[in-house]
């Protein structure tokens, strides 16, 4: 990403209405930016609870995920991360903590679920890549518009109904290589993949 | 992908939130040394973040946004209190250390044969279906060939091996299923430790395979 300066990212960080938004509730408890936010991104976490197999579950999932936004809202940094891929992590480890929750018997498990699954921007200094995750947002939106829809089809399962490639090849009735290859097409173009050697 | 990398798919359904505890583990003790691999999954994060909107949106109920705000009010002191421990994760504790403490060789290691010792901590892992092993070849010592019946997540904690794959040095991630037969050699002057989830029993290949069965299974 060294190619990339520093301007058009800040910039890039600075135009994201929903992290504008998600800054004035970390600095000034401010409830009418909490509400947008709630607006825009409330129906998004039901629909991904509802799709996750969380029916039941889903309007407490989206409170959790409301409650904890403002409580770690004051440690949100634009730099680091846009609103959006802030806050769905944030709904992705209150999914994973409220299954396990559920499945946990009596023993406890010595590790949080967020020593495995990390919110951008809280765990570390890493300047280098902050420029790096802006762009990355904008230029994923960006390509996601071109992908294909069977490219789409396979991603979605994974991100929204939480499905491994295995149990989307089975679903869809195609071998686990097209599923992998579908992937592999689809984050070449996203450029997550930079350079992958032997695929 | 590298071949002492996660690959691509497997960072996408980490990033998704769809690997078990224990393979999120190796995933989590890669990324904590790896930053290409931290790099593909926050461009992974921010594609779930773009699925997310993508997809069709759920009605809320009305009155929810007010019990979110009776909840925060009657929370005053939670954020502060979270800004406490978020401070303290700024010298965050490794979930390895966590889950094992600060020295690998003071474990409780069972001897299994020859160079290899071998410690099952499935049971830290509560209502998960594999198995979790920590293996530990004595420096300089070899491991007896084997092959794998199912999928073999490994990640190297301490030192190093090597087989006809390469060499895997500490923190290096590698899956191996039913083609590898391996013969792994600790390499180095340490004991080499790694972390391994496992799918299936492994199958012994070597002489002494039904000998040594309970290894590595």
């Amino acid at each position: 990403m060294s190619t990339l300066d520093k301007k058009p990212a800040q910039a890039e960080g600075r135009k994201d209405p929903w992290s504008q938004l998600l800054v004035k509730v970390g600095k000034n408890q401010d409830r009418e930016a909490y509400h947008a936010l709630f607006q825009h991104f409330g129906p998004q976490i039901k629909y991904y609870a509802m799709a996750n197999g969380m029916a039941n579950h889903a309007e407490e999932l989206v409170q959790e995920v409301f409650v904890s936004i403002w409580r770690r809202s004051c440690l949100y940094d634009w730099k680091k991360a846009a609103a959006s891929t802030w806050i769905f992590t944030i709904a992705r480890n209150q999914r994973i903590d409220m299954l396990r929750k559920m499945q946990r018997t009596s023993a406890e498990m010595p590790v949080e679920t967020e020593d495995l699954w990390q919110i951008p921007g809280e765990h570390e200094n890493e300047p280098v890549t902050s420029l790096h995750r802006l762009m990355s947002e904008r230029r994923v939106r960006d390509s996601l518009k071109h992908l294909p829809e069977e490219q789409i089809t396979v991603i979605a399962k994974v991100y929204m109904e939480s499905k491994s490639h295995q149990m989307v090849a089975d679903e869809l009735n195609i071998p686990l290589g097209t599923v992998k290859s579908r992937v592999r097409l689809a984050l070449n173009k996203l450029k997550v993949i930079l350079q992958d050697q032997n695929v | 992908m590298k071949p002492h990398h996660p690959d691509t798919t497997t960072l996408m359904e980490f990033s998704a939130g769809n690997l078990s505890e224990p393979h999120a583990l190796c995933i989590r003790l890669h990324l904590d040394k790896c930053a290409d691999c931290r790099s593909r999954v926050e461009t992974l994060d921010s594609l779930g973040a773009v699925m997310m909107e993508s997809q069709p949106q759920s009605e809320v109920s009305s009155g929810m946004f007010d019990t979110i705000l009776s909840r925060i009010d009657s929370d005053e002191g939670g954020a502060s209190k979270h800004a406490g421990t978020a401070a303290e994760s700024s010298g965050r504790i490794s979930p390895l250390v966590k889950l094992l403490g600060d020295d690998l060789n003071s474990l409780p290691w069972k001897r299994q044969l020859g160079d290899v010792s071998v410690l099952d901590i499935t049971d830290r892992f509560p209502g998960q279906n594999e198995q979790v092993v920590l293996q530990k070849l004595a420096a300089g010592g070899k491991a007896p060939s084997h092959t794998h019946r199912g999928e073999e997540t490994t990640i190297v904690l301490q030192g190093a091996f090597a087989d006809q794959k390469g060499v895997f040095n500490q923190w290096d991630f590698v899956v191996l299923n039913q083609e590898d037969d391996h013969k792994p050699v600790a390499v180095g002057c340490q004991d080499c430790i790694t972390l391994s989830v496992l799918s299936a029993p492994v199958k012994l290949t070597g002489r002494f395979g039904r000998l040594l069965n309970p290894f590595i299974r």
